[in-house]
């Protein structure tokens, strides 16, 4: 049983309050992994380059970011295309990546996030006459140009730099926390070394590292909802019966209890939405992914009663994800390593 | 739960795009995306206030385009204290977060916002680390 849900701010001590289906939803999200094609752009490539070797692939964790695979992409460049001069004279600051159409690619944007968001944009825009007829939705690697020069700052906004990262990083899971609790104080209740930790996790690419830290601000999945009783008994010696106590100390950090789900919604060429998401709806019912598609995108996900076709799926670090997935339980089993879920729309056939 | 793994071809339906070949459904979609592309041109309230040091404005309430970026904000924001582009200059939503400059007024309002504006705190120094 995962150890990962022990270490709660209230000290209560529970080998299984996270139950197994929620770190095996959690661990699967972390293992995702997409493959990349980066390429230097042919015209930085210094005379005396082999350009027969210009191009680098990377399977890349979904969940890190393009600053964390540059010094893997670095050393490839040193090794095999620049020479000792010409490597001298690279400066990871002013790289930047672009995609074959033309997209910049934001350093802020996990890296999972950006290759669902290609593909499907992809997929909804007519071939250009060079490129194959047919877009479907295999998995292939992701073509990214790489500059080496003149980065456009005023739409990268940010730099490359690691620190960058990591504070944009961290300024996602406080906004995530901020959402969740209308305060950050599990985030800024993190000693430093936790802080430090949390973002080690990231960039070694370590689950363990990484939810060491996360379980104490990501919310949890109620043990009670899987049937089974509390461990707890009365000194008589009886099992309490398993009743929903909605002050125990457990549910004060569960998925159901949050005042709105961090949730983002991808279209393809944009626009990115966001609002708030009540775990459960005025009926008292959980707030399923098609109650939430249907109220902000009702052109493309028609609300009940609809009998057509269906012209929109939802797309989840690469899967489809169910209608019926509640978003409380998305939350907290299929986040992104930011803390935010991240719906990416796209077209059905 | 989830219906697939990212191996499963799943919807692996191929798209094949001629001209006149698009379904009547993915038709409607698409026209749906291009109306949800149209920018909001409604201004939400957006409230500024100052946090140690810095100095506070003599007008603290503006209306912002809601499709404006953050960023655009923060240029705002400089040009209205008279700051140039190297003076340190950091902002928080609600004292709590530093949002992402790309994240727009509209998702930030309609997220964080109290009392009909969305606070945005301004501050000499990296208050929140």
């Amino acid at each position: 049983m995962s150890a990962y849900g022990t270490t709660r701010h209230h000290g209560q001590p529970s080998a299984n309050s996270t139950p197994a289906s929620t770190t095996l939803f959690r661990r699967l999200s972390w293992e995702g992994t997409v493959p990349l094609e980066i390429r230097v752009d042919s015209k930085e490539l210094p005379a005396n380059s082999d350009r027969g070797l210009e191009c680098y692939y990377i399977q890349a964790p979904r969940v890190s970011y393009l600053p964390l695979l540059m010094p893997e992409i670095r050393r490839f460049l040193m090794d095999v295309v620049f020479d000792e001069a010409a490597g001298k004279m690279l400066k990871e600051e002013e790289w930047w990546f672009e995609s074959e159409e033309g997209t910049l690619l934001k350093w802020h944007w996990p890296i999972g996030l950006i290759y669902d968001n290609h593909t499907i944009s992809a997929s909804i825009r007519p071939p250009s006459q060079t490129s194959t007829s047919h877009h479907n939705l295999q998995v292939t690697p992701l073509k990214l140009i790489l500059h080496l020069a003149s980065p456009p700052t005023e739409k990268l906004l940010l730099s490359p730099s690691a620190e960058s990262c990591k504070q944009a990083f961290m300024g996602q899971l406080k906004e995530a926390d901020f959402v969740r609790w209308g305060n950050t104080k599990r985030m800024t209740g993190l000693r430093k070394q936790d802080q430090d930790g949390i973002w080690e996790g990231i960039k070694e690419h370590n689950f363990d590292d990484y939810w060491r830290v996360a379980s104490k601000i990501v919310p949890t999945t109620a043990p009670a909802r899987s049937g089974s009783p509390p461990p707890s008994t009365n000194p008589s010696g009886h099992t309490r019966p398993p009743s929903v106590d909605p002050q125990s100390a457990p549910d004060r950090d569960n998925a159901y209890n949050v005042r709105s789900v961090p949730v983002r919604l991808y279209l393809p060429d944009g626009p990115v939405m966001q609002d708030v998401v009540p775990p459960t709806l005025e009926d008292g019912s959980p707030h399923t992914l098609v109650h939430y598609l249907s109220t902000h995108l009702p052109l493309l996900f028609p609300p009940t009663p609809y009998s057509g076709p269906e012209l929109a799926y939802a797309m989840m670090h690469g899967v489809l994800v169910p209608p019926d997935a509640e978003m409380a339980w998305l939350g907290a089993c299929m986040a992104g390593a930011d803390g935010w879920v991240s719906v990416c729309v796209g077209i059905a056939r | 739960m989830a219906s697939g793994s990212p191996d499963d071809s799943g919807r692996q339906a191929a798209l094949p795009w001629t001209p006149g070949d698009v379904s009547e459904s993915a038709t409607e979609a698409l026209q749906a995306l291009d109306t949800y592309k149209k920018k909001d041109p409604s201004k939400v309230v957006v409230r500024f206030k100052a946090v140690g040091n810095a100095p506070i404005m003599r007008q603290n309430f503006y209306k912002i385009t809601a499709s404006n970026r953050f960023q655009a904000v923060i240029q705002f924001l400089r040009k209205e204290l008279g700051w140039k582009a190297g003076d340190p200059l950091f902002t928080y939503i609600n004292l709590a977060f530093s949002p992402a400059p790309d994240d727009t007024v509209s998702n930030l309002y309609k997220s964080f916002a109290t009392e009909g504006h969305l606070i945005v705190n301004y501050s000499t120094t990296a208050a929140w680390g």
